[in-house]
């Protein structure tokens, strides 16, 4: 069971996404064999979590089963949250909304207990990841998901040491600097079990994102908790 | 299959594999165009010469050109370019710092263009404009761009609208369905599989000439017959 962690619809004003549909990225899954898709949709991300988070509810019903549904909580707008079905907890962005990630307006979110999963950049004054550990630290009973693992190669490695003590954090590989290599890396310097997939799509190409851990030099069992096993322990019943 | 995009040798930066060819092994990729990491991060003649004596027909190499006025320029003259034995030069204007429009770039490159001999060149390392002053003052120069990004789609879709002898590495051309978008476009014939491995991902690109939403034609002209058909 293939499951991606960290999914996208909508469109995004920095640049032209040929394919923002969701119908477009459930056609492609089901050619890649990708059994479901975590994603909030780009508008949440951006100025409107409410109407955001409706699209992506919308999108789940649409396609049952394939799209978890993260939902945006804009902590400027306090956005409503829900735990119900579909919901595979939260996503938050630090960057976009200038608020770091260790900011009390986030504590509404973690004192639900959702999953949460978190745009991470290394270096960030929002969301570096020296703040997944201070976070973590607050709340080691929320699963946190650490987007891009800090988005910069340089900074991998580091993300990984950081919160190495934190069983909480899972490590998310999207993005478009990461390699096949890293991500192999990634697996031997943090364990296999604390290291997830996600492609980003359809904001990147959701094969490229595939691709590099299909392909990167990983023993099998290492690979399938990857690509599925991890996030399908962290979601549970969710996944129902 | 054929990656038009790779290095070969150290980077200061990280540890990654200076022998591109275990991993082409591993993921099926036949042969690459290669350059030099100590073009890139130390001596451009140093690495040109490290380049010609690999002498494995698996990696064509692709040796950096740094166009400059007497004792500027690597090579020393433009007449050793136009003697050397190779299919494609790469070309580092931001990191060499050199003006790609200006007055000796575009003599060195015309002499090349007349020898018809492409250029390769990271957008990184330049810009849609100056790469299309480039494409009116020597139209016959055809241009392989190398790591285009997706966040400049727009722009790098303008160019190849605009520059016809302009082709496409398609290795971070990674927007949800980017390439099928580019090669509805502007043809699958103007598109080149490549990676800039080591330091850019092999696996992602890989993976996803494999499973491109095109033809077998299409594919196998992205795969190594565009690249062949430039060089």
């Amino acid at each position: 069971m293939i499951l991606d962690a960290h999914g996208h619809i909508g469109s995004w004003p920095d640049f032209l996404i040929p394919d923002p549909s969701a119908g477009g990225l459930v056609a492609m899954m089901d050619r890649l064999g990708i059994t479901a898709m975590g994603v909030s949709d780009l508008l949440g991300v951006g100025p409107d979590a409410v109407e955001g988070n409706r699209r992506a509810f919308e999108a789940a019903a649409e396609h049952p089963g394939r799209f978890g549904v993260w939902q945006v909580y804009n902590p400027h707008h306090r956005t409503p949250l829900t735990d119900r079905p579909g919901v595979w907890g939260v996503k938050l962005h630090p960057d976009v909304h200038q608020c770091r990630l260790d900011d009390p307006l986030y504590e509404p979110v973690f004192a639900l207990g959702l999953p949460v999963l978190a745009h991470g950049q290394t270096d960030s004054p929002w969301s570096d990841p020296a703040q997944f550990a201070t976070v973590a630290a607050r709340h080691p009973e929320v699963p946190l998901l650490m987007g891009h693992t800090g988005l910069w190669p340089y900074g991998f490695a580091r993300a990984a040491r950081l919160v190495a003590d934190h069983p909480g954090v899972l490590l998310e590989v999207c993005g478009s600097k990461i390699t096949g290599r890293w991500i192999s890396r990634l697996v031997a310097l943090a364990g296999a079990e604390r290291v997830v997939y996600g492609s980003d799509a359809c904001f990147l190409d959701l094969r490229a994102g595939l691709g590099r851990v299909v392909l990167a030099p990983l023993a099998e069992t290492d690979r399938d908790l990857v690509l599925g096993g991890n996030l399908a322990r962290v979601l549970g019943s969710r996944l129902a | 299959m054929v990656d038009a995009h790779r290095l070969v040798g150290p980077v200061p930066f990280d540890d990654l594999p200076a022998d591109p060819r275990p991993d082409m092994d591993r993921l099926g990729i036949e042969a690459a165009c290669v350059t030099h990491t100590l073009c890139l991060y130390a001596d451009p003649a140093a690495g040109n010469e490290a380049l010609s004596a690999l002498d494995d027909p698996r990696l064509i190499p692709v040796p950096v050109v740094v166009p400059g006025v007497p004792g500027a320029g690597v090579p020393a003259v433009l007449d050793e370019v136009l003697d050397w034995d190779v299919r494609l030069v790469r070309l580092c204007p931001e990191r060499h710092r050199f003006e790609l429009t200006g007055p000796v770039a575009l003599r060195w490159l015309a002499a090349m263009a007349a020898r018809d001999l492409p250029v390769a060149i990271d957008l990184e390392e330049t810009s849609p404009a100056a790469l299309r002053t480039l494409a009116a003052e020597i139209p016959d120069l055809r241009v392989l761009l190398l790591n285009p990004g997706y966040r400049r789609l727009r722009a790098v879709a303008e160019l190849m609208a605009t520059v016809p002898n302009l082709w496409l590495e398609i290795g971070t051309v990674n927007t949800q369905r980017g390439v099928e978008w580019l090669a509805e476009r502007y043809g699958a014939d103007r598109l080149v599989f490549g990676t800039g491995a080591p330091v850019l991902d092999d696996c992602g690109p890989r993976f996803l000439l494999d499973h491109l939403e095109l033809g077998a034609a299409e594919v196998e002209l992205i795969a190594s017959g565009a690249l062949r058909r430039l060089m």
